[in-house]
């Protein structure tokens, strides 16, 4: 960890006022993309990362940052207003914070909701500063068999936790990897698949799958459904909480956040983990948890330090390994690669002039987030009542746009319809959508690592095993499959005997 | 789900036969064993096992029970919608950019029957200024001119 690089970063980004204007910006259509239910911080990023083609790399990725904390922390508004949560990861803060809108207390409920995503939002940014490089000095060792090794974990991992059904997440898995053999071979060059368009040598762009996996798929599901949410009739009032509030609750702050920082870091959890597991944990040591669900504030500020702490925690493995934590993060690192930088240890060998900027970047983010939510929370509060006949065609309209974008080509918004279409009916049939996200970002990574390390080994695979980093990373995603499909079959035997 | 799964894995297996057949004629050109086809048939090899599964499960009942399903109504509406969305593809590249975008917003709030015309002008005319602004003149990034040559 080099300090000095480390200050001048924190001065670099924190007196530059166009980097401020992009946090800015970017945390507060992350608020209102995930405030409003049926939009995710994932379907926010993917829209917007085409707004950051013009940008310079870091101001791009601040932008991009600032939409994931303020895409997880939006979502505690509408779940604390209107019992619907914004994005999967509040639906543990509509516990407490429904209850306490009830009370009358909506402004209180949604200021500490404020305090709690700046409080896990803050700690999980300092532990990622100080954690990923020492992370990646370990990941600078890496050869092509642990490379491989690293995408099968990541890939194993995402599977397990998405989805009911461990073999339809396979499948979604192995469709992702296929899709990703369209286009030129990364070792010899042969175009495959590719029917003679030209359009396809570059394989599927990542941007438009993405589009298509989140963003229109979503868009058909709403115009389907055309549901009306409750109307917001709340008043949001005294946002701003008290000292003494705050202390009563900082120790629940200051556990969730590292809870939340931890189970983020993991691969393929995310924030509604982190915010359930924030939530059951403050409830199992608290003095008093029988009043847990009848809208107490700890109940509000311990999911969402959680939430906000897996921000931080998610950025580890994508930073210092290439691995996304969610699905959020698996589009920062498109977002990365498509600024021309590969995420993973070479990042920190090379790139030092991108990464500590990101670090005081996602820092001020937060103070950002705490400035613009406590501010703006009447305004957001009213954003929830637009009506979803003028929001949704604007969503397919970005969509449009969005994959139009990339390469200025009409191929890819077809491309990107089309995928939409069958994620659409994927979702109907129970196959998992963030399985191919992975499959695309890891497919490239597993694919040339797994066919450098057989040559470099002569065809014999036991170089996967007798290596220790490789075998560990191995070993630890059949596990998870394994423990995943035994918890699904228990499951499922408990819902027949019902 | 046990028709659509049975279907589904036959639907597997005859697509990584043909994946397998199709990416052997890669090995032809090069000469490593790890070539371009390599990947391909690696995963056609574990499609087709999936596909067994799939509908092994599907024969012994265990396949999962149908859980929320399409609306019939609503699919027709999506379905106009996509079509609407593939006509503004093809008028964007005649009338450009920003004056396709506004029609294509306000068809499509129409036909989800937002009521309020003014609303509807404004916020079509709105989103679509916003966004071929903020690409013309922020990002600089080049948006469909239309026959006559310009972005409006």
């Amino acid at each position: 960890m080099d300090f000095e690089l480390l200050f001048d970063a924190f001065a670099t980004v924190m007196l530059d006022p166009m980097n401020f204007f992009f946090v800015f910006i970017g945390i507060t259509a992350g608020i209102i993309v995930g405030a409003l239910p049926g939009l995710t911080a994932t379907m926010g990023c993917a829209l917007l990362i085409p707004f950051t083609f013009g940008l310079e790399t870091v101001q791009g990725i601040l932008m991009l940052i600032g939409i994931f904390s303020g895409g997880i922390y939006g979502g505690s508004i509408s779940a604390i207003l209107i019992r619907t949560p914004g994005t999967p990861a509040a639906a543990a803060t509509l516990l407490d914070g429904y209850p306490l809108c009830q009370k009358g207390l909506a402004g209180k409920a949604i200021g500490v909701s404020t305090v709690a995503s700046f409080c896990g939002g803050t700690i999980s940014a300092l532990i990622m500063t100080f954690i990923s490089p020492q992370i990646a000095k370990i990941g600078l060792k890496f050869g092509p068999p642990e490379f491989f090794a690293l995408a099968f974990f990541g890939l194993g991992i995402i599977i397990t936790i998405s989805g009911r059904s461990l073999l339809r997440g396979i499948i979604s898995g192995l469709f992702g990897l296929l899709i990703t053999t369209i286009g030129y071979d990364p070792l010899s060059g042969l175009p495959r698949f590719t029917f003679g368009s030209r359009d396809l040598l570059g394989g599927v762009t990542f941007i438009p799958a993405l589009i298509g996996l989140f963003g229109y798929a979503q868009v058909f599901r709403n115009i389907e459904k055309m549901q009306l949410l409750p109307a917001v009739r709340s008043k949001v009032e005294h946002i701003f909480p008290k000292l003494s509030e705050i202390r009563s609750i900082l120790k629940t702050l200051v556990k969730s956040s590292l809870i939340g920082t931890f189970v983020g870091s993991i691969p393929g959890t995310g924030g509604d983990i982190a915010a359930f597991v924030a939530y059951s944990e403050a409830k199992r040591t608290s003095k008093n948890p029988e009043l847990f669900g009848t809208g107490i504030l700890e109940g509000v500020a311990a999911p969402e330090a959680g939430n906000n702490g897996a921000v931080g925690g998610a950025m580890i493995p994508m930073l210092t390994l290439g691995v996304p934590g969610d699905a959020v993060t698996a589009v920062l690192l498109g977002a990365l690669t498509i600024h021309g930088l590969q995420p993973g240890p070479m990042l920190f060998r090379d790139h030092l002039d991108v990464v500590y900027p990101i670090f005081s970047g996602m820092i001020m983010a937060q103070f950002v987030l705490l400035l613009v939510g406590l501010a703006g929370a009447k305004v957001f509060a009213r954003i929830i009542n637009i009506d979803r006949k003028i929001l949704t065609p604007i969503i397919f309209f970005l969509c449009v746009v969005g994959s139009y974008s990339m390469q200025f080509s009409f191929f890819d918004v077809g491309l990107s319809l089309v995928i939409g279409i069958i994620a659409y009916f994927m979702e109907y049939y129970e196959y998992p959508a963030s399985p191919i996200l992975l499959a695309l970002i890891l497919g490239p990574m597993a694919e040339q690592n797994l066919r450098r390390s057989l040559m470099i080994a002569h065809g014999n695979p036991l170089i996967f095993f007798t290596r220790p980093i490789c075998l560990f990373f191995l070993v630890t995603a059949v596990f998870t499959m394994v423990t995943s499909y035994r918890r699904q079959k228990r499951m499922i035997a408990s819902e027949d005997s019902i | 789900m046990r028709g659509a799964d049975f279907k589904a894995g036959i639907g597997m297996i005859l697509l990584s036969l043909w994946v397998f057949w199709y990416s052997s004629r890669y090995a032809e050109v090069v000469i490593n064993i790890y070539g371009p086809n390599f990947f391909p048939q690696t995963l056609s090899v574990f499609i087709f096992i999936c596909a067994i599964m799939l509908i092994v499960n599907a024969i012994k009942g265990k396949s999962p029970s149908k859980g929320e399903w399409i609306d019939p109504k609503g699919f027709v509406r999506m379905t106009i919608a996509i079509g609407i969305c593939v006509g503004y593809i093809l008028w964007m590249q005649v009338i450009g950019f920003a004056m396709g975008s506004f029609v294509f917003l306000w068809i499509l709030m129409t036909f989800l029957k937002q009521k309020g015309v003014v609303k509807r002008v404004a916020s079509s005319a709105v989103a679509s200024l916003t966004v071929w602004a903020i690409f013309r003149y922020f990002l600089v990034i080049p948006l469909p001119t239309g026959m006559w040559g310009f972005t409006f």
